[in-house]
């Protein structure tokens, strides 16, 4: 059995638990084990990263290094954790000034970067290491008569050089899983812009707008829901249905990859968290 | 003209600013130089096409022109989502959301920053991650139903020794 190392991030276990059991369970099906990182500190990205950039590779630097002590690979479910790992690691492997910066610090608690460890996003253990063909033959539950957006995340796809996840233009990753479960991937248009989520700190109005934009690309194509792979990305899709700017309009169900895949793998829906999901997703979950 | 330009010093209409220069110099702004204003970012940008108080071409422009304080005390560089999707298509490789990254790095240590960004950058530098004060009984509650470790494990002391490296004592490299 694989194992890898599961960085969480912040916003997944306080916001989205639901999907951080699903990760769990599901790839646990495929015969992928994960240990959760403790002692742990935010990846930095965004704040951090905006205005220090020593600092902020020295808080993925030390994540990185917290797996190289564990001698395991990491895997995470947060596009910003896993676009923040990747680029730190990148810039370390590549610029020795600031490597020895960063293992000055990371020194005094008995850690070091040497860049061994290797920074997957799920969806690269879904194709590398489990693979599309495992995943169809585990289906003992497939969904029959469902369409379903695919919703990538800008920093897992891009850029593509660095994080190595899909084709940055064309992502299919989530698409062919949608079809091994017996769903139909619809594609729309703007499929790889962005949710608007990384604007809502600096305009609320213009991140929801653009979110708001991606939704109603999405409803064009008559879709029963959205299956999406990263935690910001699935709030944010979520939370801008709701509200006076979104008017009547129905919802569309908002769901993680795992969650929409674990019970066509026969995991039950009460242990993936699918009752927490905010926009009811039975329409997706009965079509079997 | 031949006797002006023996003249005065020759006019350089390389747009190549002192303060371009110095974003080439940062890491993460080693493009800027390459750009060629064809404005294919700003026809890729999500936040331009809800707004006209971002238009991506025009901050590098900015840039480029040497607008040194008008840039850094402004909100635009703060305004790039960093979606990369402009990146992708940039037929010379600027790595905008790079570039404006090196320019808030400049900001940050002139003192511009967002206060809401301040508000996040001193939260994550005290308690290690995020959402500590987000993390309720609910949310124990729901990852305790779930299974869940309900303790989290954040460490905040490595947050606290950055936050006194690189954070105190003044602006710092």
């Amino acid at each position: 059995m694989k194992e890898f190392l599961l960085y969480t991030g912040c916003t997944t276990p306080v916001r989205l638990p639901g999907y951080e059991k699903a990760v769990e369970l599901v790839l646990e099906k495929l015969g992928v084990r994960l240990t959760t990182m403790k002692d742990a500190n935010c990846c930095g990205a965004q704040y951090i990263e905006s205005v220090n950039h020593v600092a902020f590779a020295a808080m993925s630097g030390r994540i990185l290094a917290l797996a190289e002590k564990e001698n395991m690979n990491i895997i995470a479910i947060c596009g910003a954790c896993s676009g923040s790992l990747k680029h730190v690691k990148y810039d370390l492997d590549n610029n020795p000034e600031l490597l020895a910066e960063v293992n000055d610090i990371l020194e005094e608690e008995g850690l070091k970067y040497t860049g061994k460890t290797q920074v997957k996003h799920l969806l690269q253990i879904f194709r590398e290491d489990i693979g599309y063909d495992a995943i169809k033959s585990a289906i003992v539950n497939p969904y029959k008569g469902i369409r379903l957006a695919a919703h990538y995340g800008c920093h897992v796809t891009r850029p593509e050089e660095i994080v190595q996840v899909d084709d940055a233009e064309n992502p299919t990753i989530i698409d062919r899983i949608i079809k091994a479960a017996g769903g139909t991937a619809v594609d729309y248009n703007g499929k790889t812009r962005c949710c608007g989520g990384p604007l809502l700190a600096m305009d609320e109005e213009v991140g929801n707008a653009i979110g708001r934009d991606k939704i109603e690309n999405i409803r064009a194509e008559n879709v029963d829901g959205i299956v999406t792979a990263c935690v910001f990305c699935d709030i944010q899709l979520t939370q801008v249905q709701f509200g006076e700017e979104a008017g009547n309009k129905p919802k569309i169900p908002v769901i993680t990859l795992p969650q929409f895949l674990g019970p066509a793998l026969g995991i039950d829906e009460e242990s993936l968290g699918i009752s927490l999901i905010k926009i009811n997703p039975q329409a997706i979950l009965k079509a079997h | 003209m031949t006797q002006q330009t023996k003249e005065q010093p020759p006019i350089n209409h390389i747009p190549s600013s002192t303060f371009a220069k110095d974003i080439s110099r940062e890491p993460g702004g080693e493009g800027i130089m390459q750009c060629i204003q064809c404005g294919m970012c700003t026809a890729s940008c999500m936040v331009a096409s809800k707004t006209e108080r971002y238009r991506p071409r025009k901050l590098i422009q900015k840039i480029l022109l040497g607008k040194r304080e008008e840039v850094l005390s402004s909100e635009l560089p703060w305004l790039c989502m960093t979606c990369r999707l402009c990146e992708e298509r940039c037929q010379e490789d600027v790595d905008l959301s790079e570039i404006f990254t090196a320019v808030r790095e400049m900001a940050a240590r002139e003192g511009y920053i967002p206060p809401v960004f301040q508000n996040t950058i001193d939260k994550v530098l005290e308690d290690g991650w995020l959402l500590n004060d987000a993390y309720t009984d609910f949310e124990e509650d729901d990852r305790d139903d779930l299974g869940l470790d309900t303790d989290l494990g954040w460490n905040n002391e490595f947050v606290k020794k950055l936050k006194k490296k690189y954070f105190e004592g003044g602006a710092k490299k």
